[in-house]
């Protein structure tokens, strides 16, 4: 059945690590040189893809940026300061990265003396390749998005509600801007999902999210 | 009934086995030959014991070789195995003709099924030369999968190793601290555990009694398990040191269990050290198990109230991944892929020394609920992280990968 508008084809993904070919780090210097010159999808790895790297870990911060300079580097200040940067409300990742150099040249003019980690505790810059597929699954009514979540793999939810934000207009996720050809019925589901604080929520946390903020916005109507 | 993936829905839910499904389905038909240098004992056999089948069960063509070998060519690849993990060892020209020439013959009975393979995987460094010695290398993609620790090779080791590796299309490496310096993209592939295996999956209450009882444990007094091959870079001898400092303040029990491997010549010696070591203490158990003795170690594991890897070198750790599996906290060396699975405070604590890991056993044995907590959020980082339905994915990913690579039409 379809409800007034397009159809929802879901898409999977599957994530694969790979080295960047870029030597370890083992200071903040070594971080802020490798940063300027590594390709532009080592910078999306390690800011966007987090989520998708198997982890026994509940990091406070949601980059490996932050990740590291609070664990290993033990600097607090910067793992604060590289921990907010949302990296989905860049333009493109040349800003980001520009961002992200500011970022750590300001933590350099402010230390005394740059520390080294210890080996086996350095910094290693990777990439990744990612694989989108289609599930053959098929959604035609945002009612139906409720049900269907709790069924989607994390590569699923990865792709449509973070993934998302690189690709769509407004850098949004893609279930609320399919919901915005159903009509006005649906606004406060779009603004709900919108209101998600994504970048604090592991995917299996983001997935129980999603369920939940739809079936919260259901209950009030 | 042959391994199928259906088998996990209930452990990884329907959407993790439909996306393997998908996957399958896309490289339906592609021939894959893994090939290693044992069928038993040791994480790698283990690995491929699923991997194959699954493989096939998702429409591709996979079969499992192994390659066989002479005492002194065991010799010669465990020497290579440890000095790939940093220790320095003596290799003469001799050694290595040894290895290349055994390498030879296994090709000779080998190479037709290597030759028709779309992708051959080579674990590990016993088999590393088979590449190298094709003579009619057609159309396969040849990956070195190195499941150790190769972060601080020997130098003189890897020297000699490296001309075997580095003409391989791609390597796959367990930790990215493991990779080398090689002319091919290298991956990170961390390994996994099957739920399902007589070694992880649920025993009923009566058999892990069983088990305790056929050991002369007790299980009203605290039981530290250590599972691991009797190989130097697990410190056995460690364990004990920690068990003995324990043991002063707390009537702990210790249980150092495994089985040899064909591979693996050096492992009496060290046995022979640990029985030494632990002799005329009523409270430890060394079991040399025969290599299927998976549910009596599924059974100790379960038994345990923490289990010990005190590994000074590891590649990753399966062992770790099973005991955390279990609910079980790990008190692990700080080394290698332990210190990717046990996060201190969090799922276990990373030691570095005996009397580290004594420290910690004490602190456990104290702070009980903090074992029950630290055992259920380890329980369920490994369900969405670290079963093999992940790893298998990932080698689904990187063969589409390859393949489009090379130009092959995939629709993914």
């Amino acid at each position: 059945m379809n409800a007034g508008g397009p159809a929802f084809d879901i898409k999977d993904c599957t994530l694969l690590t790979k080295m960047s070919g870029l030597p370890p780090v083992f200071d903040v210097r070594d971080l802020r040189d490798r940063i300027a010159v590594c390709r532009p999808s080592v910078i999306y790895h390690h800011y966007c893809e987090t989520p998708l790297s198997p982890s026994f870990d509940y990091p406070d911060f949601r980059n490996d940026f932050a990740v590291w300079s609070k664990r290993q580097l033990e600097d607090n200040i910067l793992a604060e300061r590289l921990g907010m940067i949302d990296p989905y409300t860049f333009n493109s990742m040349e800003d980001l990265r520009n961002y992200t150099l500011d970022v750590i040249d300001e933590r350099l003019c402010e230390i005394h003396t740059v520390t080294s980690v210890e080996p086996g505790h350095e910094f290693y810059f990777q990439d990744a390749i990612t694989i989108i597929f289609d599930t053959g699954h098929v959604i035609h009514d945002p009612s139906e998005l409720q049900n269907v979540i709790p069924m989607l793999t994390y590569g699923s939810v990865y792709y449509h509600f973070l993934e998302a934000r690189r690709r769509t207009r407004g850098a949004v996720d893609d279930f609320s801007i399919w919901m915005e050809n159903f009509g006005k019925e649906w606004e406060p589901y779009i603004e709900a999902l919108r209101s998600i604080d994504f970048l604090f929520y592991t995917l299996p946390e983001l997935k129980q999210e999603l369920t939940s903020v739809l079936r919260r916005t259901k209950g009030t109507l | 009934m042959p391994l199928s993936v259906d088998f996990y829905t209930d452990v990884v839910g329907a959407p993790v086995i439909d996306q393997l499904r998908r996957l399958g389905e896309r490289l339906k038909g592609v021939n894959v030959v893994h090939v290693n240098s044992t069928r038993e004992g040791g994480g790698v056999a283990e690995i491929l014991r699923w991997l194959v089948p699954l493989m096939n069960d998702l429409g591709l063509d996979a079969k499992w070789e192994v390659i066989t070998g002479n005492e002194p060519f065991f010799s010669v690849t465990k020497s290579i195995h440890n000095g790939l993990q940093g220790y320095p060892v003596v290799l003469q020209k001799k050694d290595w003709d040894l290895y290349e020439d055994v390498n030879a013959q296994n090709n000779e009975r080998l190479s037709q099924i290597l030759e028709e393979a779309d992708f051959v995987v080579i674990h590990d460094p016993q088999p590393a030369a088979q590449m190298k010695l094709m003579r009619n290398r057609r159309k396969g993609i040849w990956i070195w999968r190195a499941h150790i620790d190769i972060s601080r090779p020997y130098y003189h080791v890897w020297r000699n190793l490296k001309p075997f590796v580095q003409d391989f299309d791609a390597s796959i490496f367990s930790l990215n601290s493991f990779a080398q310096i090689l002319p091919h993209e290298q991956f990170i592939i961390r390994p996994s555990i099957d739920p399902l295996s007589e070694k992880n999956r649920p025993l009923d209450k009566k058999y892990i009694r069983d088990v305790a009882d056929s050991y002369n444990l007790d299980r009203h007094r605290p039981i530290l398990v250590q599972i691991s091959r009797f190989d130097r870079f697990k410190d056995p001898l460690g364990v004990i040191q920690a068990y003995k400092i324990v043991r002063k303040v707390y009537p702990v029990q210790l249980v150092l269990a495994g089985s040899g491997a064909t591979d693996d010549p050096e492992g009496q010696e060290v046995l022979d050290e640990v029985m030494e070591a632990a002799a005329d203490d009523p409270d430890i158990r060394v079991l040399l198990l025969p290599a299927d003795s998976h549910l009596q170690i599924n059974a100790l594991q379960r038994l345990a109230d923490i289990i010990i890897q005190k590994s000074t070198k590891e590649g990753f750790g399966l062992t770790v991944t099973e005991g955390l599996w279990k609910g079980k906290p790990v008190i692990g060396g700080d080394v290698g892929g332990i210190r990717l699975q046990v996060v201190s405070h969090y799922t276990g604590y990373l030691v570095n020394s005996p009397e580290g890991a004594a420290h910690r056993i004490r602190y456990l044995l104290h702070h009980r609920s903090k074992m029950r907590q630290m055992g259920n959020t380890a329980r369920e980082y490994v369900k969405d992280n670290f079963l093999l339905t992940r790893n298998l994915r990932e080698y689904l990913t990187l063969f589409l990968y390859l393949l489009k690579e090379r130009g092959y039409s995939l629709y993914v």
